[in-house]
């Protein structure tokens, strides 16, 4: 790849040209700024928008300007923010959140519950079509509603009552029943506004989309006589949202579509008209300005440890409104969060500001940030070292200047450089269909010595052989060992979740030799075993090829033959998904500490990530059995278990846990590193006393 | 002239179709799509973000739509960032176009100096000399040269930044780095050029009339020993201005290079055929106007 050729060239160059400089510190460190940090992300974001957002670049932005109800703390876990504190029902299945009502828009309006269900519903709905919409499967009817299949009778039908919800029952496709015209033109306004204060109008009989009604369980009450309706109307690619009295709506021209619906055993052909495509049928529920609760369709422990993500963080309605897709801009935005954005110049950076509503200004030690939108890692090194940012983001360090930081080549490390474990783990899917045999899989497994791929990553990667990833038990804390229940001997990592809580992964098939030989006479006296394995990855990157030619000699070792291809990114992701692969080398990494929804969901029958095609009953069973423990050490129990028969079937092969390298100068104070990588830049302060 | 110019225009409309359609074929061949992504995801929210985009549609009904939006001058809109791809030309474009000028002037100035005299003093040291520049500034590809006066300049020396466009001194470093590529063929085509031209009769006749030699080389054989250049400046201007990828990269230039190779990894097909159309059409364009100048520059390539 050029993109490679060039980082190399580039680093082998500069270190051939300067050697390795000299110093406690990478690069220059005398010049710090009062208050402004100035940080080199690692890229630039895809969007702004929590909804739209899927990229790592754009989540530490994003939890600068938008609130949720509880935000990432220092550690990467939750902490209260909107919502001061919360309630879980015995069942795990509801959570009712309050929300502070200090909190303000920087329009001065306040942040209210239904700012969070507006939010939430707006995930949901397929018109945005959210890749962040599965953050909220958990909730009651929530794909539902994203796929269209749910609906709230209008009117009593075949012995159902009008509220009852409906599902359809056929495939067929439908034009959109929530289509509207009106004989005269719509004004579109904010809730409740004159009809003066109209930003777009909807010329008379153009068909707009409904989206919501006021006053039901997700949205504000009308504050004038009479319900409003809240609807899109295509204008152009952006298209415009707004509020009009749903009076004015009168054309329904689907309302004679018949669909086969069913509610319970009852199965019944309803008509458009009496059929409401509504959010107020996912599980969320305003109970009033500053409380809010969700409703989930099973236990689900790990909810409130998925409030902090992007698809609960807060959206300015009347911003998203009017510019649906350049509502993130300077010019538009409205924020909830510690800072505001005042500039974004595309592919170069974004300078945010100190926001004067936030609720909790005494958090916010800074006021300025400067992220710069660089995207490739050889820049990002040499302009921190040029003292052009203060900090980098994870992954800004190219693997060639490596071994010159971690202290390889001069012996000492820099005291600027951190490397830190990642909630990721690097693996080799292997295909249980192509490779039936379970102990050809195990003998893979234990061929390979993990702990000297590091030497030649040069990232200090944790080797393992345990698919959930965390931290080193060795580098825990004496309070964190007791949580985890573990000593410091101890091999493997532990993950520390919220709520004091920890999970020790099973150890999984690290190397030995002597038992690989024998799973591997076992394989091929089963007749199990091919002439010749095929392992793919991605090109590109030196250090998939060297891992996949380490593991390619240890199976020689067996007397093995492996064939190894490089294929491009998307081709192997394809290959991989179709089950077009026999061992293919991927990972995973987790928003949430939490192997319950992260990682363990990759191994289930009909999971669409599972590229390996593994699917053993014993798992699903113990999966499923672990939903209904509500004591959570118990059920971390039965989670683990659930790993073992995984883990010692080899469907997966891991290599080593991630790690994430930050450069950060010395007068930067609390750096907020975390598992998650969700750094909260605004705790970040800098101390220029301590500038050389 | 009219009925050249005319000619070039409908031959220009079947380059941009031809380039439109065979970058929609190529990149819709390839697998994988602008959503493929390996982090967990459910099949309803992949179907619902293809869906966004009308992927599931016919391509027979991709590519008449992306052809109409064509034909209306709109190239379409980015499925990765959902802006419209004129407004990322419009944004990112001139960026590219200013480094691609100054790399340009680099290259020219220098190129055309060091060509003349190298034919000048043929065969001399001098000659040897620049030459062998030359032949440096070929073979070293920029993804070599950019780093090492990044290390040198920027790293050793602290004179000019690393990256970014921030300020004038900024531009100094991409624009050498992307002037040296062109430079050494453009001294080269100078010299074969002059070498040509200063042994035809109408130089003879101009050094018979007492002219003195500086004059002659460039006045008089400088204006048809340049027509190589000129030829070739074309093409090189279009590639220079629409954006170089590898210099863009290593200085983290907001230019439009960037989209030529990320459009495709990323599988954006409207990105991807905007730009390709948008380059097309400044080659083209800058096709036509060197046939113009060899008519300016040249008198016996006038139309009659």
């Amino acid at each position: 790849m050029l993109a490679r050729g060039v980082r190399i060239a580039a680093l082998v160059v500069v270190l051939a040209a300067c050697g390795v400089p000299d110093g406690d510190y990478f690069g220059r460190v005398d010049r710090a700024e009062a208050k402004h940090l100035r940080w080199c992300n690692q890229g630039e974001p895809d969007f702004l928008d929590p909804a739209r957002a899927s990229s790592t670049v754009s989540s530490p932005l994003i939890s600068l300007m938008f609130d949720g109800l509880t935000t990432y703390g220092p550690d990467g876990l939750p902490v209260p923010s909107l919502a001061t504190h919360w309630e879980v029902s015995d069942d795990l299945q509801t959570f009712t959140f309050h929300l502070r009502d200090t909190a303000r828009w920087s329009n001065g309006r306040a942040v209210t519950a239904y700012d969070v269900a507006y939010a939430a519903t707006r995930v949901l709905h397929p018109l945005i079509a959210s890749p962040n919409a599965d953050n909220l499967l958990p909730v009651a009817h929530a794909m539902d509603y994203f796929q269209r299949r749910v609906f709230r009778l209008r009117a009593d039908v075949g012995g159902l009552h009008a509220g009852d919800l409906v599902d359809r029952t056929d495939d067929v496709t439908i034009p959109d029943l929530a289509t509207r015209t009106a004989p005269a033109p719509l004004a579109l306004r904010d809730l409740g506004a004159d009809e003066p204060a109209a930003y777009a109008r909807v010329p008379a009989g153009e068909p707009v989309l409904l989206i919501a009604t006021s006053g039901t369980t997700v949205t504000p009450p009308s504050p004038t006589d009479g319900t409003w309706a809240y609807v899109y109307w295509a204008r152009d690619a952006e298209g415009v949202y707004g509020w009009v009295p749903a009076r004015e709506l009168t054309g329904e021209p689907f309302a004679a579509t018949q669909v086969h619906v069913k509610h319970g055993a009852t199965a019944i052909i309803a008509t458009g008209a009496q059929l409401a495509y509504t959010p107020d049928v996912v599980g969320i529920r305003v109970i009033d300005a500053h409380t809010i609760e969700f409703t989930c369709a099973d236990p689900t422990p790990f909810f409130l440890a998925t409030t902090d993500n992007r698809a609960l963080r807060t959206v300015p309605t009347e911003a998203v409104s009017r510019w649906p897709s350049r509502w993130t801009r300077p010019e538009h935005v409205i924020t909830s969060g510690p800072m505001h954005l005042v500039a974004w110049i595309e592919r170069d950076r974004l300078e945010l500001v100190r926001s004067p509503t936030y609720w909790n200004p005494g958090e916010v030690k800074l006021d300025r940030l400067t992220a710069y939108s660089m995207d490739d890692q050889a820049a990002n090194t040499n302009y921190y070292f040029t003292g052009g940012c203060d900090a980098t983001a994870s992954n800004d360090v190219p693997s060639t200047y490596l071994p010159v930081l971690n202290g390889e080549q001069r012996g000492t490390p820099y005291k600027d450089y951190d490397v830190s474990p990642y909630l990721g783990v690097y693996f080799l899917w292997v295909n249980t269909q192509k490779l039936p045999n379970r102990h050809l899989r195990r003998a893979l497994a234990l061929a390979i010595d993990r702990t000297q791929i590091p030497k030649f990553t040069h990232g200090n990667e944790i080797p393992t052989a345990q698919l959930t990833p965390g931290t080193p038990i060795a580098k825990l804390s004496p309070a964190e060992l007791a949580t985890c229940g573990v000593t410091r001997e101890t091999p493997g990592v532990a993950l520390l979740m919220s709520a004091g809580l920890c999970y020790v992964p099973p150890p999984g098939l690290a190397l030995d030799l002597a038992q690989a030989r024998a799973e591997l006479a076992q394989a091929r006296a089963e007749g199990g075993v091919p002439p010749k394995l095929h392992y793919i990855y991605n090109a590109g990157s030196e250090a998939h090829k060297q891992i996949a030619e380490y593991a390619q000699a240890a199976w020689r070792g067996l007397g093995l033959e492996v064939e190894l291809e490089a294929q491009e990114w998307n081709a192997m992701l394809e290959a991989t998904r179709k089950g077009d692969f026999e061992i293919a080398r991927l990972g995973q990494v987790g928003n949430v500490a939490d192997t319950e929804s992260e990682f363990l969901p990759l191994f289930t029958c009909d999971s669409p990530d599972n590229r390996g095609r593994y699917c053993n009953q014993d798992y699903e069973r113990l999966l499923k059995e672990a939903r209904t423990i509500r004591d959570r050490a118990a059920r971390n129990a039965t989670l683990r278990h659930a790993e073992q028969v995984m883990i010692e079937d080899a469907p997966v092969i891991p290599i080593y846990v991630y790690t994430q390298k930050h450069l950060i100068k010395p007068y930067v104070r609390d750096y907020p590193i975390n598992l998650i990588d969700q750094p909260s830049l605004w705790r970040v302060s800098i101390d220029q006393g301590s500038t050389r | 002239m009219i009925r050249f110019l005319l000619g070039r225009l409908v031959a220009s409309v079947l380059v941009i179709l031809a380039v439109a359609t065979a970058s929609f074929l190529l990149l819709h061949a390839a697998p994988g799509g602008p959503f493929t992504t390996d982090a967990r995801r459910s099949v309803a929210v992949q179907h619902a973000m293809e869906e966004r985009y009308g992927l599931h549609d016919s391509m027979a009904t991709q590519y008449l739509r992306e052809l109409g939006s064509l034909a209306r001058g709109d190239l379409g809109r980015s499925m990765k960032k959902d802006v419209s791809v004129n407004g990322l030309i419009a944004e990112h474009g001139p960026v590219s176009a200013i480094v691609g000028l100054l790399g340009l002037a680099t290259a020219v100035i220098l190129g055309i100096t060091m060509g003349v005299f190298a034919a000048w003093k043929k065969n001399s040291w001098v000659d040897y000399l620049l030459m062998t520049l030359a032949l440096v500034g070929i073979s070293v590809p920029s993804f070599v040269l950019g780093p090492m006066m990044i290390a040198a300049i920027s790293i050793h020396l602290g004179w000019l930044p690393p990256a970014r466009i921030d300020g004038v001194s900024s531009y100094i470093l991409p624009a050498i780095t992307l002037g040296l590529i062109y430079l050494g063929t453009i001294a080269r085509l100078t010299r074969g050029g002059m070498l040509d031209a200063l042994g035809q009769d109408f130089i003879r006749t101009a050094r018979a009339k007492g002219l003195p030699e500086r004059r002659v080389i460039w006045k008089h054989a400088l204006r048809v020993g340049i027509l190589p250049v000129v030829t070739y400046l074309g093409p090189a201007t279009a590639a220079m201005i629409s954006g170089s990828f590898v210099v863009e990269k290593i200085f983290q230039i907001p230019g439009l290079g960037t989209y030529f190779i990320n459009s495709i990894t990323d599988r954006d097909y409207p990105v991807l055929t905007g730009v390709f159309v948008f380059y097309a059409a400044i080659l083209v364009l800058l096709n036509l106007a060197v046939d113009l100048a060899y008519g300016v520059i040249d008198p016996r390539a006038r139309r009659t």
